[in-house]
């Protein structure tokens, strides 16, 4: 037997749901000529159908997992391909702002300043790992 | 005088490009970030499958004075949340990068800091003249704008075409757990407190204010039960306008610099938007 789709559960689930209003219904519309007994019994088939009803939605929601697989691994590739890119693009400031940062150390290494190179390269390490 | 002239021929072939690129983006990121923020919503829907599994368990153990705090098994219901949240996310990692892809600023470089660290640091015999490097880094942000985003709009094309058909079974399927089952679960919901307080209505032990309190409470727990629904129902219409701005999004994607085009991407942007302060005016 083939398995049950996501869909297929969601309508037997609504199913369930129109068939379990109209024995409420008919419990409501009737209360005062059953019994107790009647009454009990018809609340109880009821309650048990609205549970199945709820089971069911329940169980389509997870069964959504059956139609979604490739979807999911598509569009996931799709943002990581476009994480990728925006990385890319985001490098390009990067390598500015190293290059800002190389060019300063060389001016320090002509000027013969120990402090200005170790300064420089202070920044450039810095740039290099927050950029 | 020649290199003056030559530098601003350049740019002024440039000038267009990048204006160019500049427009066509623009429209995808209104409808990218419009979409992420409505899809963001999803985090503000205080409701879940799980939620409506324990809040059924409570009104069946106050209907059964039952005092058993531990019997209400929601692990069903648990996997359902945990399918949809999985939906949700990939969604939103997509319409979340195609946002940041397509926003303007991402490609506008500064530069100004590379040209200062030239004109005013002392290279010793080399001479840099500060009027040229500014010239020729005002051409190099043109060029640099130019080439990244002519990049970006071929990647952003491909990207968008590729993603359609796998968006459009996502956010179906998102749609469909939330306003096909969870509603679903909340119409079972409504049927179970009828039942109860319509019971209490008959209850000879009790007295007429009884009877009107309990009433009062039903109507008051079946108003609740409605706004969930109505949440839901929103938060539904804004998925249907993400999926169908997407597709036209495809349908359109080598006329985007169009008028008419750049107008119909607006006007789902701002349909995205009016969704959005409809959902949050609920969420009041």
């Amino acid at each position: 037997m083939a398995n049950l789709t996501s869909q297929q559960a969601n309508q037997i689930a609504g199913i369930f749901l129109t068939l379990a209003q109209s024995i409420g219904d008919y419990r409501y519309k009737n209360f005062e000529r059953l019994s107790k007994s009647e009454n009990q019994q018809i609340k109880e088939l009821h309650f048990k159908i609205l549970e199945c009803s709820d089971n069911l939605y329940t169980l389509s929601a997870t069964l959504v997992m059956n139609d979604i697989k490739e979807s999911l691994a598509s569009i996931n590739h799709i943002s990581a391909q476009i994480n990728e890119t925006y990385k890319t693009l985001e490098s390009v400031q990067k390598a500015i702002n190293i290059a800002t940062s190389i060019i300063d150390l060389g001016a320090a290494i002509i000027s013969k300043s120990p402090q200005n190179i170790a300064d420089s390269i202070k920044d450039l390490k810095s740039v290099w790992n927050t950029a | 005088m020649i290199n003056k002239i030559r530098n601003i021929g350049l740019a002024l072939i440039l000038f267009p490009i990048v204006l160019s690129s500049c427009i066509s983006l623009k429209p995808v990121n209104n409808y990218a970030t419009a979409s992420q923020k409505s899809i963001n919503q999803f985090e503000d829907i205080k409701y879940s499958f799980k939620q409506n599994c324990l809040d059924n368990c409570l009104d069946k153990k106050i209907n059964d004075l039952n005092l058993n705090a531990k019997d209400c098994d929601c692990k069903l219901n648990e996997k359902a949340d945990s399918v949809t949240l999985l939906i949700y996310n990939a969604t939103k990692g997509y319409i979340e990068g195609l946002a940041n892809l397509s926003n303007n600023e991402l490609t506008n470089y500064k530069i100004d800091e590379f040209t200062k660290a030239l004109t005013e640091n002392d290279f010793g015999s080399v001479k840099i003249e500060k009027q040229q490097v500014e010239a020729y880094s005002k051409i190099s942000k043109i060029i640099l704008r130019a080439l990244t985003d002519g990049y970006r709009k071929k990647e952003i094309k491909k990207y968008i075409v590729n993603a359609n058909e796998p968006l459009k079974v996502l956010i179906s399927f998102l749609d469909f757990n939330l306003s096909k089952n969870l509603i679903g679960k909340l119409n079972v919901q409504k049927q179970r407190i009828e039942s109860y307080y319509f019971d209490l209505t008959k209850d000879a032990t009790l007295s007429t204010l009884e009877k009107r309190k309990a009433v009062e409470t039903y109507y008051q727990q079946l108003t609740k039960i409605e706004d969930k629904e109505k949440e839901l129902m929103v938060f539904s219409k804004a998925l249907k306008k993400i999926e169908e701005g997407h597709q036209k999004l495809v349908d359109n994607i080598d006329n985007i610099k169009d008028e008419r085009v750049k107008e119909l991407l607006t006007e789902y942007a701002s349909h995205i938007r009016e969704i959005i302060s409809e959902f949050n005016k609920l969420n009041k």
